[in-house]
């Protein structure tokens, strides 16, 4: 089987209103994937950035798939969450980006969207905080069934990933 | 000499620990270590340092300048568990007494060249209000017991951090024996390199 290694660090994220973020990631990928090592999920500590408007997580990716076929090429998928300093949780923006497919080191930039939601819940969103969430997950990484949100633009968030390609070459895969 | 079926492949890091920015901070130190997968071991080179105490430079940049030299030799089987550099950088407070200012780590390029990387330094802070006071009331900042927790994804949910710095570095990477074991590390890039290599300001 060919085998991919995903390498890398989730940078940071600006371009967010509010400032204490974090953020909970997660790969998803097709039946012919298989995980040998790493971890798939997981989530970032909380930055209040001192310096610019950008919050630093520095979350190592480390991550070795194999292989059968192409199908279902590996999307990370990104929520992107804020604290207050009552330590309570809004959701900040969704996002997801597909692995890159040519080996080496890639800069990759997500935008990210949240739900806006009816009036009333945008008008207390404004006041008291919280607003609408998603209650399926993988619609942040799947475009099926998006046709009846309505969304708002949210930050931008940075990742570096790096691919390691083996073996794709002697099955004639051209990355 | 060389083996016709490889089974291990070599990677050798060398470059320097050039400068950092912390507007906040004077009069610093750093320490890098190497943290690496269990199939990797280092062959040649030293995998810690720590350098001297730098003070800011009077003219425009306000540059910490370390010029810190890291040169060090792995051999591996699997990329799984890629070594990474962690650095943390040290200072002193308004007593005297040495506290933490920053801590950052990044994996080491892999594809050959020349690379520059700059990276965020961060600390980590206290959660409850009472503990913030007794640290500030006792001048000890909260740190990490082992500063290699920055490599690593699990548990990081429960701490909170504020990013304060930043630190760059500079990498040659030359890899042997990957292609014949099959890996395809695309081209070589050479992002940020851009004329010489003077320290640099904030990124924007």
């Amino acid at each position: 089987m060919a085998e991919a290694h995903v390498i890398g660090q989730i940078i940071g994220a600006t371009g967010f209103s509010e400032s204490s973020l974090f953020c909970k990631w997660g790969i998803h990928t097709g039946a012919a994937w298989k995980l040998l090592s790493g971890v798939r999920e997981g989530q970032t500590q909380v930055d209040t950035p001192q310096v610019g408007d950008m919050a630093y997580w520095c979350h190592p990716i480390d991550l070795h798939f194999a292989t059968k076929g192409l199908q279902g090429w590996p999307r990370l998928h990104l929520q992107v969450w804020s604290q207050d300093s009552f330590g309570r949780c809004q959701l900040a923006g969704y996002g997801f980006c597909h692995v890159p497919s040519s080996p080496g080191t890639h800069q990759l930039d997500c935008p990210t969207w949240r739900p806006l939601g009816s009036w009333r819940e945008q008008l207390a969103r404004a006041f008291v905080g919280g607003g609408p969430q998603l209650l399926h997950a993988d619609t942040i990484y799947s475009g099926a069934d998006r046709y009846r949100l309505h969304t708002a633009a949210g930050g931008t968030v940075r990742l570096e990933l790096g691919l390691l390609l083996r073996h794709f070459d002697r099955y004639g895969v051209e990355c | 000499m060389a083996a016709a079926n490889p089974s291990v492949f070599l990677l050798m890091v060398n470059g320097q620990v050039e400068s950092a920015q912390f507007p906040e901070y004077d009069d610093l130190y750093c320490k890098y270590c190497f943290v690496y997968g269990q199939d990797w071991a280092p062959t040649a080179g030293l995998e810690e340092g720590i350098s001297q105490i730098t003070s800011k430079s009077q003219d425009m940049r306000r540059a910490l300048v370390w010029n810190f030299p890291i040169d060090v030799t792995f051999k591996s089987t699997n990329p799984y568990g890629w070594p990474q550099i962690v650095l943390s950088v040290y200072g002193p407070d308004v007593f005297g007494n040495d506290v933490v200012r920053g801590y950052g780590a990044v994996h080491v390029p892999f594809s050959p060249g020349r690379h520059k990387r700059t990276i965020p330094m961060f600390v980590p802070e206290s959660t409850s209000t009472l503990q913030k006071f007794t640290s500030w009331f006792m001048g000890r900042r909260p740190e990490y017991t082992d500063p290699k927790v920055v490599a690593q994804g699990e548990g990081r949910e429960v701490t909170r951090v504020r990013s304060q710095g930043f630190v760059t570095l500079l990498f040659n990477v030359v890899t042997k024996d990957m292609r014949k074991l099959g890996y395809d590390t695309g081209p070589a890039d050479t992002q940020g390199i851009a004329g010489p290599s003077l320290p640099q300001g904030i990124p924007r």
